[in-house]
């Protein structure tokens, strides 16, 4: 199943490598990236894809939410109905 | 530092100062006493800082011994442990230690130094991308890129460390900006904020226990972390209902406790794990359902609802559906669950706690074991009860850690000290360094093998240097024991690279780091021994000679669940 994630972070060091490792290790293919510069911040939109039907994108947000610089805008149900 | 931070009130402007002075000058302003560490060339303007500052620099001789060392004193101390190392190998010579603390949510805030910005991204000598390399592994990190941003950062960063669930916060700081002078520091008040539940969601939890007939309560490190052991005890004793705790939670509630049923888990008491199996609910408290406390997931507590308290909203369901999810600090929430108990039917579960307390009584542990040679199950048990309650074990990593997780009693949780997500062998002599220093009247024991402390040995020149007190107990079956234990049931007894029978004499080696040490050969001789250990007013190292054919039981296989216990079995052959 694929998702489109959006994600809002920090432009600092280290942010964005941040996010992918975070959604990499955590059981995630990413198959598309974009991203556009806003002010501080940087806004980010993910296609991704569980590596395995054992993953939850549901949990994978909240491992996002813990990331210190990083927040989610889609909530649950709009980034799978956002689904590519 | 983050934007969100750079638009805080800054401070009042200082004279100019260096960053490497600033940084000094923020750990004392944030009331740091004790740091960890080893100097180097990238971090050379503040070890110059150091000097004549009120900070107590403990020297250590390898900064993974620097970073676990800082990882114990954060636990025992409830403060955040600071360690610090140069660049490149120092750097991720701390790694572990960061790791360490990750995966068991210690609070603690590394420093270290970087090549100037100028020539980073270049290979200059000892260059390594330590933010990267370490972006797994912490909470957070930062790379500074001004001077002006340290008072802020630092002040970020020790929030960061011990707010919500607690974890290790990495700042790198390049040399140029060590030396970058500035009189515009940037400062940062953060509050602190404790986050609480929804009532809804305790009213629901409340709903779920008073239902529950075979309810466990099943306590993890978060309970200590979050301030609540006072909480859960009350819990448990108002509500009658059986405990269990998993490695890390051990102390949380007292040894010998009416209706505790000890540890969980692959190396837990048969009451822990058969109640839990046969259990209809399960009151999680700060524990993450971690492989190695709950065996064959799929297969565990198969009849159990879960109730799960925790702060860390990404563990509520991550590997177990919840009945219900309470999220927040674990202390105001277990407080307002047991007055909304307090007020109603008191919980009456006392036919199933019955159950437990008899099973718990017909598989108490036999310490009389046949033979001359020291049994180490029965040494340790004898010395948490000779030590007292000042009583700190900071264990190694191996069988001697889960024997002192099995038989020693405990009555807090910062007596026992052990590397329980990561499992880091080399752990013990350096946490001991932290305990003690963190808790000076207290009785600290490192527990180790003859494996784990020689990875972490030359720590020994630190507790020699410093004068530290530390009691050492060393085991040694003069094998690695657990992979031993390990090759002998699941991998056929070939016993694969687990000799170690060429260590060295431990008690010259003691001895001449200045140590005071001497030997246990035979069991007549423990008494004798722990009474000279403990009553030692310096350091000391106790080598105590064990069977290297001695294993860890019970024990819970791998792949099976944990009612599949196995237990003591006759040990045979060359090991």
């Amino acid at each position: 199943m694929t998702d489109i994630l959006h994600v809002q972070i920090d432009r600092i060091d280290g942010s964005l490598q941040r996010l992918i490792g975070l959604i990499e290790r955590r059981g995630f293919h990413i198959d598309g990236i974009d991203m556009v510069e806003q002010g501080a911040f940087r806004h980010i939109a993910m296609k991704v894809r569980s590596r395995d039907a054992s993953r939850s994108l549901d949990n994978l947000g909240l491992q996002i939410d813990r990331l210190v610089g990083a927040r989610r805008i889609s909530n649950d149900a709009s980034f799978r109905s956002e689904a590519a | 530092m983050s934007p969100a931070a750079a638009l805080k009130t800054p401070t009042a402007p200082a004279v100019a100062q260096s960053g490497a002075r600033l940084l000094v000058s923020t750990l004392e302003r944030l009331g740091v006493e004790v740091v960890f560490g080893y100097p180097g060339g990238a971090i050379m303007p503040i070890y110059d800082a150091l000097a004549g500052s009120s900070l107590r620099h403990y020297l250590c001789r390898h900064e993974q011994g620097a970073a676990f060392s800082a990882d114990a004193y954060a636990r025992v101390s409830g403060k955040v442990g600071v360690c610090m190392a140069t660049s490149g190998p120092g750097a991720t010579n701390l790694v572990t230690g960061i790791a360490n603390a990750m995966l068991d949510s210690v609070p603690m805030v590394c420093i270290t130094g970087n090549v100037a910005q100028g020539v980073m991204g270049t290979d200059s000598f000892q260059e390594v991308d330590i933010l990267g390399v370490t972006l797994p592994l912490v909470k957070h990190s930062y790379l500074v890129r001004s001077a002006a941003d340290i008072p802020a950062i630092i002040e970020e960063a020790f929030h960061i460390a011990r707010s919500g669930r607690p974890g290790p916060v990495l700042i790198d700081l390049p040399k140029d900006v060590q030396f970058e002078m500035t009189d515009a520091p940037r400062g940062l008040h953060l509050p602190n904020e404790i986050a609480v539940a929804e009532m809804a969601a305790i009213l629901d939890a409340e709903t779920v226990i008073r239902a529950a007939r075979r309810p466990i309560l099943y306590v993890g490190g978060g309970a200590k972390i979050s301030g609540a052991v006072e909480a859960v005890r009350a819990f448990a004793a108002m509500t009658g209902i059986p405990q269990v705790c998993t490695l890390n939670a051990l102390g949380t509630i007292p040894s010998g406790q009416d209706n505790y049923l000890g540890m969980l888990g692959m190396h837990g008491t048969p009451a822990a794990n058969e109640a839990v199996q046969s259990a209809d609910l399960l009151i999680v408290v700060g524990a993450r359902f971690d492989d190695r406390a709950t065996g064959k997931l799929a297969e565990f507590a198969p009849h159990a609802g879960v109730v799960h308290f925790d702060i860390d909203p990404s563990e509520i369901g991550k590997l177990r559906t919840v009945a219900v999810g309470v999220v927040g600090d674990l202390k105001p929430n277990l407080e307002a669950l047991n007055r909304r108990l307090a007020q109603g039917e008191p919980i009456n579960v006392s036919d199933w706690a019955d159950q437990w307390r008899v099973r718990t009584r017909e598989t108490l542990i036999n310490y009389d074991a046949p033979g001359e040679s020291v049994y180490a199950p029965g040494l340790l048990n004898q010395l948490s009860k000779m030590a007292g309650p000042g009583f700190i074990a900071a264990c190694d990593v191996g069988q001697h850690q889960m024997w002192v997780a099995q038989h020693c009693e405990f009555s807090r949780p910062e007596a026992h000290i052990t590397s329980g997500g990561l499992g880091s062998m080399g752990f013990g002599l350096p946490a001991g360094i932290g305990a003690k220093l963190a808790e000076p009247d207290a009785v600290v024991v490192t527990v180790t093998g003859d494996g784990g402390v020689m990875m972490n040995i030359q720590e020994l020149a630190t507790v020699n240097r410093f004068k530290i007190p530390l009691k050492i107990l060393l085991l040694d079956n003069s094998r690695l024991g657990m992979v031993r234990q390990w090759q002998e049931f699941f991998f056929e007894r070939n016993f694969s690279e687990v000799d170690l029978s060429d260590n060295p004499d431990f008690v010259k080696v003691a001895e001449a780091f200045g140590i005071e040490a001497f030997r246990i050969d035979r069991r007549d001789q423990v008494t004798a021994g722990l009474e000279r250990l403990l009553a030692c007013e310096g350091p000391i190292l106790a080598h105590v000679i064990i069977d290297p054919a001695e294993n860890v039981w019970p024990l819970v296989p791998p792949g099976k669940n944990n009612a599949q216990m196995m237990h003591a079995a006759s040990s045979e052959g060359d090991y």
